[in-house]
């Protein structure tokens, strides 16, 4: 076993790296500015920065959102699609629907087509809706089509035929001729991806593997090159969207699956740190410079989505149920009639908050936060950072504070109260909609500002307590550290959950576990375990809405029904007694990788005053004024330390707000504990 | 007292946060899947002078319906006989502002220990069946009492309890009482998150805070909305259009509107319209408000959360009796002129200030539906989807194409895969209709067609309301064909149809073209690039861009000379 694993997340400004050392047991951060022009070239800067050898490193894990920004940006390859004579304009229909935003908009008009009517190509073949061939696959006129694709010009080609998730023939074979005549087009099968029913989502789940593939092999081939360059020989996995990593071979045949790798390595990290701590509810809350996500964790484990939406597309990939419920630090203050709003302009990175000095003129919540006192203007980000806090200002009077009559003090409190306002609200849709309440949970702040705005939000959510991890800014980057190589696949098998079902469910997933472990099978080397979910998503026969459960081998059927009614009382409130579905079979393998054991924090040994640094004026929202917090320096605090608010505990990275009426213990792993001061 | 802007826009975020957690519990508790999946339902919380303070809308057509049932219920039941734990049921069309089937559930919202309310929830969904003549859907009821059991504003819940009389009506009268009784719990569900949330919110900031947050809340979306019909050209304009037929009859139905914008605001007259007719296309007067409040909503402030001030600015003028004022027992189950009449203010509209409007897409929301017994099971089903139309061009854009109706654009169509494994039917083509949009400087969205080949026996069922008079073009631009549907299709017995119903057999063939929308201006003003384009992509055949646009296209290129041949000014 070599010394060294790293993991690598590309943030929109940052690159974060993070060391974990087999031999201290400590972990270790660098920095480097992301390079969007190159991006390989960031990633392997925020490695050189950790200052160690490579050649020592075991495992190198990678999460990064370069497909995702491909497909925001429209930056993906020329891309065609072919599909059944006579349904080609599938993908331009899609549902029919607008976005919600747009429904009173008469001129709506869809963003620029990924790949436009020409490139799309109708084949004669068929499939019927239970799998059985109605016309044979025209076998010349997919070599023909493609032809015509490839005389375009164009580098990819997604393939998707009706009813291919039942029985993809067709697509294989078509899939096959065409990398035989044409073999430097990247090809996307849409049931090599997906088995899951419904022709517009996995058509544009093809599409966007196909529109990323080459994008995503060039970057991987150049990181692969310079790691080598750089003396690595190890292991390097790309973090997966819904958990678990793959190794970056097997990412390179479907990238779709890393599409929202970067923000899962945070929840890999909430679900360990969930485990390890024993708390079996945990609300996320992920505060970054772009945007403020939520999730739920329950008994250790994220809820797994089986789509995602990837800009205006949907994908049919596994992804975390990750909730984007507010804009991120650049949002934009401003007043219209006579009220204060917050968004839904933001000023992003450029020209970025007033503060920053780069050429922003508008007051952003992060300007409030200087104001507010939340954050050290004379030691952001440890220094790196010139501020000008009295521009911020300047800007607040006159853009916010003076139009509504207050000083700029009140003003930024007010936009700090329309963020707790609306992120409340949005917290308790997410667990009131699976049946729970906010309450319940403990909250787990990360990101660079989720400690300074979660103990507002957890003061009127009321959850029961505040956690604030180690170095919570690179938060994602220490989740991948704890992640295994997980493999997902899955098949719509719709059968009434009755007695002759039963064999057939059960063969089927013997087939999806052979399936699943063929696939970790290269990947899985350094392994010491295997993980096998197996689950059952049915539903009410009538209904749309479909829940998981696990299935087991002990009366399988009757486990299920079981489980089914208990699930569905819990999210809606209500269990019939109807004919249950089965809907689609799924089957998560996982190769356990060996991780590092939560590090435990230094026992006390003298006052938590001799960790107090200072006095700052801020503003307590708890006493609605100005008042001096005692300022704490995180890494002099230690297990079994003790305060009451107002608080500050700075690290560098991130600032953690304590206001007057709550109270924090450090625990055994060195977490800030927030709870609710009891008077 | 005074409060400040920053502390209203919290209370009025706090509003809007109650209004969507009661969405949620609504959607997480309901059981008709018309609820959850195709978002059939209004959320709304008033006001102490019953005035809508915050909204979580789903069917676009939901927008305000609420205000004007809630004033009519509270109105009947009595404000002063209103207690904690009270809950009524209201559905009489006239009021409710929809068809029976839509009930409406408010409460009134009492702080502790005081005898007025501060506030009030309302929410509307659709109910499975409430005993009208025909299960499913009516398409040719001429009275209110064939469309089910009516409610005028009745307790269901009193001191907190459930008013087990009333629900043993509603459980003997509806042919699918578990799953009704079901979404009537939801919404009663709903409707105390929303009591929790605004005695919460109460109690943060006060009565006398909240009641000034409130006001000035609803004064802001007012300013906003003046300051954007400010920018408005001043004027008064008339408009009409054809309803294919009532339901029951095969005549056209005509309607009208007056638009008036004016220093006071925008007013709609629909007196010009038709009488009340004989079959359910009669429209209460709470959805014609409703159908003016999306037209300006959409002219103003289209990103705006609702509340009354957001509509202040509005007058409707509708005399009772009147196809757009139905009054009992004017049969009301069929809204599609509700489709029609949106598009009708902006044909008035776009007389005064047609850069600002679209020309008129396919018209109206053109759906099918199958019924029949599963193979597998024996069991009846009836699946039924929804055809996008094309949306009409506008001055700066080319309208979208095959897209939703606008009265109902976030409802989604049902997948090719789902229906050929529910239904007996086979998809043969579903596609772009080339050349269906109308011709002009920018052009119509184009509609599409679908094969239907039946697989199995069953009775299919279509509903569209424009299928006879061409949508409308805006300043010379060209009026596309309708929506239409063809039955035995290919065979001597096709017939060309709109809403009907009929038997199908193994083997019988259907075909749904849906409407393009029309053009904006004259044709061969529109850029040759643009024709070349469309070309390449076939949404534009060459033949049509020589006919229609007057350019000549060869191979992948513009053929520059024949074009200014044919666009010359003819001597």
């Amino acid at each position: 076993m070599k010394r060294y694993r790293v993991a690598v997340d590309i943030g929109g400004t940052f690159v974060d790296s993070i060391l974990f050392d087999a031999e201290t047991g400590r972990t270790r951060l660098a920095k480097a500015s992301t390079t969007p022009d190159e991006p390989a070239r960031g990633v392997l800067e925020a490695l050189t920065r950790l200052g160690i050898d490579l050649a020592d490193t075991e495992l190198f894990v990678h999460g990064t959102t370069l497909g995702l920004n491909a497909v925001i940006q429209r930056r993906g390859v020329a891309t065609g699609i072919i599909t059944n004579a006579g349904f080609r304009d599938i993908f331009e229909i899609g549902r029919g629907d607008v976005p919600a935003a747009s429904m009173y908009d008469f001129r709506y008009q869809r963003p620029p087509a990924i790949v436009p009517r020409r490139y799309r190509k109708g084949v004669v073949g068929r499939i019927a809706a239970d799998g059985s061939e109605l016309e044979p696959l025209d076998e010349a006129g997919v070599v023909a089509a493609a032809g015509e694709l490839v005389a375009a010009g164009l580098r990819s080609i997604a393939l998707c035929f009706l009813h291919s998730y039942r029985n993809p023939s067709h697509e294989e074979r078509a899939a096959a001729l065409i990398r035989a005549a044409f073999p430097s087009v990247a090809v996307s099968a849409s049931s090599a991806i997906t088995r899951e029913y419904r022709e517009y989502e996995r058509t544009a789940t093809a599409v966007v593997d196909a529109y990323i593939n080459p994008i995503f092999n060039d970057y991987v081939g150049r990181l692969e090159s310079g790691l080598v360059d750089a003396g690595f020989d190890g292991k390097l996995l790309i973090m997966r969207s819904a958990g678990g990593a793959m190794t970056a071979q097997t990412a390179r045949k479907a990238p779709i699956y890393t599409v929202l790798s970067g923000p899962a390595g945070g929840l890999i990290g909430a679900s360990y740190l969930a485990r390890e701590i024993k708390r079996d509810r945990v609300l996320t809350l992920d505060y970054g410079g772009t945007s403020l996500d939520a999730a739920v964790i329950e008994d250790g484990e994220p809820l797994v989505m089986h789509e995602a939406p990837l800009a205006d597309l949907p994908a049919l990939i596994p992804i975390f149920d990750i909730r984007c419920i507010g804009a991120g630090g650049g949002s934009i203050a401003w007043v219209q009639e006579g009220l204060l709003q917050v968004g839904p302009h933001s000023a992003g990175s450029q020209p970025g908050p007033i503060a920053y000095g780069r050429g922003g003129t508008e007051p952003t919540t992060t300007d409030a936060a200087f104001i507010l006192g939340f954050l050290d203007a004379a030691n952001f980000l440890g220094g790196s950072v010139e501020l000008d806090v009295a521009a911020a200002r300047a800007g607040m009077a006159a853009k916010v504070a003076g139009p509504l009559g207050i000083d700029p003090t009140r003003a930024a409190a007010g936009i700090f109260d329309v963020l707790v306002a609306r992120t409340a609200g949005a917290i308790r849709e997410i667990t009131v909609e699976r049946g729970r309440d906010p309450r319940d949970f403990s909250m787990l702040a990360f990101g660079g500002a989720g400690p300074m705005i979660a103990p507002l939000i957890a003061r009127e959510v009321e959850n029961a307590e505040l956690i604030v991890p180690q170095s919570p800014a690179v938060f994602s980057a220490w989740g991948m550290l704890m992640s295994d190589v997980v493999t997902d696949v899955a098949r719509t098998e719709l059968r009434p959950l009755d007695d002759p079902a039963e064999a057939p469910v059960m063969a089927a997933f013997d087939e999806l576990v052979a399936q699943a472990r063929a696939a970790l099978a290269d990947q899985a080397s350094g392994s010491v375990g295997e993980r096998i979910v197996r689950l059952v998503e049915c539903r009410y026969a009538g209904q749309e809405h479909a829940l998981e459960v696990e299935l087991s081998d002990e009366q399988p059927f009757d486990t299920i029904r079981a489980r089914f009614h208990a699930l569905h009382k819990q999210r809606y409130g209500h269990a019939i007694d109807t004919a249950i579905q089965v809907v689609t079979l799924r089957v998560r393998a996982s190769a356990v990788l060996p991780k590092p054991a939560l590090p435990r924090a230094a026992a006390a040994t003298g006052p938590v005053s001799d960790a107090m640094r200072g006095q700052r004026e801020a503003f307590c929202f708890a006493r609605r004024e100005r008042i001096a917090f005692a300022v704490y320096d995180r890494a002099a605090l230690a297990a079994g330390h003790a305060f009451d608010g107002p608080a500050i505990v700075e690290e560098g990275t991130a600032t953690t707000v304590i206001h007057t009426d709550q109270t924090v213990t450090v625990d055994d792993y060195g977490h800030l504990i927030i709870r609710r001061r009891v008077a | 007292m005074m409060l400040d802007g920053a502390t209203v826009e919290v209370i009025r975020s706090y509003l809007v946060s109650a209004a969507e957690e009661m969405r949620r519990t609504l959607i997480r508790t309901a059981f008709n899947p018309v609820i959850y999946e195709v978002l059939d339902f209004g959320i709304s919380i008033f006001d102490a002078e019953l005035e809508l303070i915050a909204d979580a809308p789903g069917l676009a057509f939901f927008l305000g319906a609420n205000d004007y049932a809630i004033r009519k219920g509270v109105a009947h039941a009595g404000l002063e006989t209103l207690r904690p734990g009270d809950i009524l049921i209201m559905n009489y069309p006239y009021w409710n502002s929809a068809h029976a089937a839509d009930a409406t559930l408010f409460a009134p919202v009492f702080a502790p220990g005081a005898d007025r309310p501060f506030a009030f929830t309302c929410i509307r969904a659709h109910w499975m069946d409430l005993g009208a003549k025909d299960p499913g859907y009516v398409l040719d009821s001429t009275d209110m009492h064939q469309e089910g059991l009516i409610f005028p504003g009745t307790r269901i819940y009193r001191d907190g309890a459930p008013v087990s009389d009333i629900i043993d009506i509603i459980r003997f009268n509806s042919r699918m009482p578990g799953p009704v009784l079901g979404d009537m719990e939801a919404q009663v569900a709903a409707t105390r998150t929303g009591i929790v949330r605004l005695n919460a919110i109460l109690a943060k900031f006060g009565a006398d805070a909240f009641g000034e947050a409130v006001t000035r809340i609803k004064d802001h979306s007012d300013a906003l909305v003046r300051k954007a019909l400010a920018e408005l050209p001043r004027g008064s304009w008339e408009a009409d259009d054809l309803v294919d037929d009532d339901g029951v009859s095969d005549d056209p139905v005509p309607i009208h509107v007056r638009v008036t914008i004016d220093d006071d605001g925008m007013t709609c007259d629909f007196s010009g319209s038709s009488p009340a007719v004989r079959g359910p296309i009669n429209i209460p007067i709470g959805l014609t408000e409703t159908i003016c409040k999306f037209a300006l909503k959409s002219l103003t402030t289209p990103m705006q959360r609702n509340n009354a001030g957001s509509f202040r600015a509005l007058t409707v003028i509708a005399p009772e009796g009147n196809l757009f004022h139905a009054a009992y027992p004017s049969a009301t189950y069929t809204q599609w002129p509700a489709h029609l009449a949106l598009e009708l203010v902006y044909k008035a509209l776009a007389q005064g200030m047609p850069e600002r409007v679209a020309a008129c897409s396919g018209g109206d929301t053109l759906g099918f539906m199958m019924i029949g017994r599963s193979k597998a099971t024996g069991e009846m089903y009836a699946v039924s989807n929804n055809e996008p139309v094309g949306w009409g061009g506008s001055a700066t854009h080319d309208g979208i194409n095959a897209t939703n109706h606008i009265s109902g654009s976030l409802v989604r169509n049902t997948p090719i895969e789902v229906i050929e494994m529910k239904t007996g039917m086979r998809m043969e083509t579903f596609g772009i209709r080339p050349d269906s949009g109308g011709a002009g400087r920018t052009r119509g969205g184009v509609g599409t067609e679908r094969s239907i080949r039946f697989v199995e026996d069953g009775e299919f069922l279509s509903i569209t309301k424009r299928s006879k008079e061409r949508p409308w073009s805006l300043l010379g631009g060209a009026r596309p064909e309708t929506n239409e549907l063809l039955v035995r299709a290919g065979t001597p017995e096709q017939k060309r149809v709109g809403t009907y119903r009929l038997p199908v057999r193994t083997g019988d063939r259907a075909v749904a073209r849906a409407a393009g929308g029309a053009g904006y201006g004259i044709a061969f003003e529109r850029d040759p690039g643009a024709v070349l384009e469309d070309v390449l992509d076939g949404y534009v055949t060459v033949a049509a861009a020589e006919r229609e646009y007057k350019v000549v296209i060869a191979g992948s290129r513009v053929d520059e000379d024949g074009t200014a041949r044919l666009r010359a000014p003819t001597a």
